[in-house]
């Protein structure tokens, strides 16, 4: 028997149960949308989180560090940056705080202090313009660059926002370039570090140090070698309450969270599972019945020369098809599924714009899933049809 | 040439839990090629035991049976099927066809178990439709749309769309009414004209009067003619003594 014939007479004898069908793969339309809505609304965090460079950012290491000699400089970075060969480069950066204004409207936010590198670190993109120079950063030159959230609400609609200006306190800025306004980082601003230092903020700190891991460093291994470093060049010693050194990457991130989604996997991946295996008794049951009723027909198809193996592979067949398409329904439910938790999981996971993803390999574990049950709960009425003894089935009323 | 059914000395024992029924007992028949046979009897004679056997979906307990010469009591059930996919076509007395199915389907139904390339299917089907006079416009009916003599029409032509070494039919025409069973017996005859070999099991000797030849069966024996008339006469004087 040649496999289109195996998949057209499968078609017709599901074509003629459609109702009953649908019905049976409930439990798998519930099972593989908890499947769904669980992997998409998970890649969706980590994606969030890890963002479209993510290959980027997960060579990125912070790192905070308060030594007992008072805030760290760019000076001290540079020490470093030879100690520690491994990064490719170490960027500092400054929080500040301001408001914004151009003619009559503001905008207040967060205003960054960094260099050039930070843009690349973080993954910012320009949708207009450039980023500063380090020249400009030296220099401390009035310069500012402003994502499109701002960016529309000080000068609306329409682009050409470079070559604007905005006012921060007493001093004008000049907008060199405009940065996609994107979940984390929405309603940010950046200007050079020392522009920030001494413009904005009155005093120096350095708030935040992002260190950079040359191509094929391990990340983490370079946290820990730089923690090691920090804490014997300044005789840190936290119990004391000499400074402290605190350094993470964004693996160690993602593996916290994943600890945190762990309870949200595990009750998801209960539902799934039970509702799987109520489904695939369900399959089990409907082809049981489907065996019993079309005895005759088993029979017939015996007489006319079909083999055991052929019988076997047409049920199973049916039954690994229903699954399928329960399945396929299953998907599209727990797609949707997910979009009405990714508010729910945007709180969780303490992040905006969490966005559903299904990935090929969420569609081929959700699809492989729906074969194998397929194959274990329909193999037994196959088998038993398979089984049948031709006399018998064509004198079966 | 070799006849199509050699079957010598064979029996055919069922176990049952109230015990051993002895379905069949040194049957021995040839058929030769060609020839259209009438197996005989009274219901319960063994007729269906008989022909669940010839066609291969049956061996016997004990004895030989060779279809075109092969031996097949001894081969195992994928060897039976391919037989019956390949040399074998079947006409039930309840037409056992598909019913939601549509007469082409139906027809075509064996050729998937014979790896039948599928573009050469339906004009198979349809010699074989045509050869059993059903009109063309009920082709793509749904079998179950049809009159009793037609869908018994599509079973012929189901059983010779594999150009069979021999079509087994039992009882042909038991749901049939006089008039369509005669419509039906007339296309076998056909067959028969065309080369066909053809065992045709019936209780009903109007019906075994369309055969070349016609052997009784009773109580798991097969009897001549002349047995028969024998066996008869004994009946009808021990009714005549009682
Ligand atoms: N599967 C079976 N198991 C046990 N006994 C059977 C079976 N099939 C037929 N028989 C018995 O064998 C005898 C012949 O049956 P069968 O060949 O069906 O006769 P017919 O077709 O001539 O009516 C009957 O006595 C019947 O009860
Ligand atoms: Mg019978």
């Amino acid at each position: 028997m040649k496999a289109t014939d195996l998949f057209r007479e499968t078609g017709s004898a599901l074509d003629s149960n459609r109702g009953r069908s649908l019905l049976t793969v409930l439990g798998i339309v519930i099972g593989i949308a908890a499947v769904i809505a669980m992997t998409a609304l998970i890649d969706g965090i980590k994606y969030a989180l890890v963002g479209q460079l993510g290959l980027n950012r997960a060579r990125l290491v912070y790192i905070q560090c308060w030594t007992p000699y008072g805030s760290v400089s760019t000076a001290d970075l540079d020490r470093w940056q030879q100690a520690l060969p491994d990064y490719e480069y170490l960027t500092g950066a400054s929080y500040g705080w301001g408001d914004m204004t151009a003619g009559t409207r503001s905008s207040s936010g967060q205003i960054m202090g960094t260099y050039p590198e930070f843009f690349d670190a973080m993954g910012i993109k320009l949708v207009e313009g450039r980023i500063y120079t380090d020249r400009e950063v030296d220099r401390g030159s009035l310069v500012i660059v402003i994502d499109e959230t701002i960016a529309k609400t000080l000068f609306g609609e329409g682009g050409a926002y470079v070559g604007r200006t905005v006012k921060i306190g007493s001093n004008e800025y000049s907008v060199i370039g405009v940065t996609e306004a994107s979940g984390m980082t929405s309603n940010s601003s950046y200007m050079p570090f020392t522009t920030l230092n001494t413009r904005v903020n009155g005093y120096e700190s350095m708030d935040q140090i992002l260190g950079y891991a040359r191509d094929g460093v391990d990340a983490d291994a370079l946290a820990e070698q730089t923690t090691a470093y920090l804490t014997s060049t300044y005789d840190i010693d936290e119990e004391q309450g000499n400074g402290y050194v605190y350094v993470y990457t964004m693996a160690s991130i993602t593996r916290q969270l994943d600890s945190t989604m762990m309870s949200f996997q595990l009750l998801m991946t209960s539902v799934a599972s039970i509702s799987l295996v109520v489904g695939g008794i369900g399959i089990m049951n409907m082809m049981l019945t489907n065996v019993t009723e079309r005895i005759r027909e088993i029979g017939l198809r015996k007489a006319l020369g079909a083999r055991s193996s052929d019988i076997t592979k047409q049920f199973l067949l049916e039954s690994v098809t229903l699954c399928i398409a329960g399945g396929i329904i299953g998907i599209l439910a727990g797609y949707g599924g997910a979009w009405a938790l990714a508010g729910a999981a945007s709180n969780f996971a303490g992040i905006e714009g969490v966005a559903p993803i299904i990935t090929a390999n969420s569609v081929m574990l959700a699809t492989g899933i729906c074969v194998g049950i397929g194959i274990i709960f329909g193999y037994y009425p196959a088998r038993r049809a398979a089984k049948l003894d031709p006399v018998e089935s064509l004198r079966y009323q | 040439m070799r006849p199509v059914i050699e079957v010598q000395g064979v029996h055919r024992i069922y176990e049952t839990e109230a015990g051993y029924t002895h379905a069949l007992r040194s049957v021995s028949l040839t058929v030769r090629r060609g020839e259209f046979l009438a197996i005989m009897g009274p219901s319960g004679s063994g007729k269906s035991t008989l022909m669940n056997i010839l066609g291969c979906l049956d061996t016997p307990t004990a004895g030989t049976y060779r279809l075109e010469g092969l031996e097949v009591s001894s081969l195992d059930d994928d060897d039976l099927a391919e037989i019956r996919a390949t040399r074998l076509g079947f006409v039930f007395q309840s037409f056992n066809l598909l019913p939601r199915a549509t007469v082409l389907r139906n027809v075509m139904l064996p050729l998937v178990y014979s790896d039948v390339p599928a573009a050469e299917r339906e004009m198979r089907a349809w010699k074989a439709l045509t050869s059993v006079d059903l009109p063309e416009e009920y082709y793509e009916h749904k079998s179950n749309e049809l009159s009793g003599g037609q869908m018994q029409r599509v079973a012929i032509a189901r059983a010779l769309v594999n150009d069979p070494a021999l079509i087994l039919a039992d009882e042909p025409t038991g749901n049939l009414d006089t008039a369509t069973g005669e419509m039906v017996l007339q296309t076998f005859a056909r067959m028969k004209r065309r080369g066909k070999t053809i065992v045709l099991i019936t209780h009903d000797a109007d019906v075994a009067s369309w055969a070349d030849r016609v052997v009784h069966i009773r109580d798991g024996r097969l009897l001549t003619d002349e047995q028969e008339r024998a066996y008869i006469a004994r009946a009808e004087r021990k009714g005549a003594d009682a």
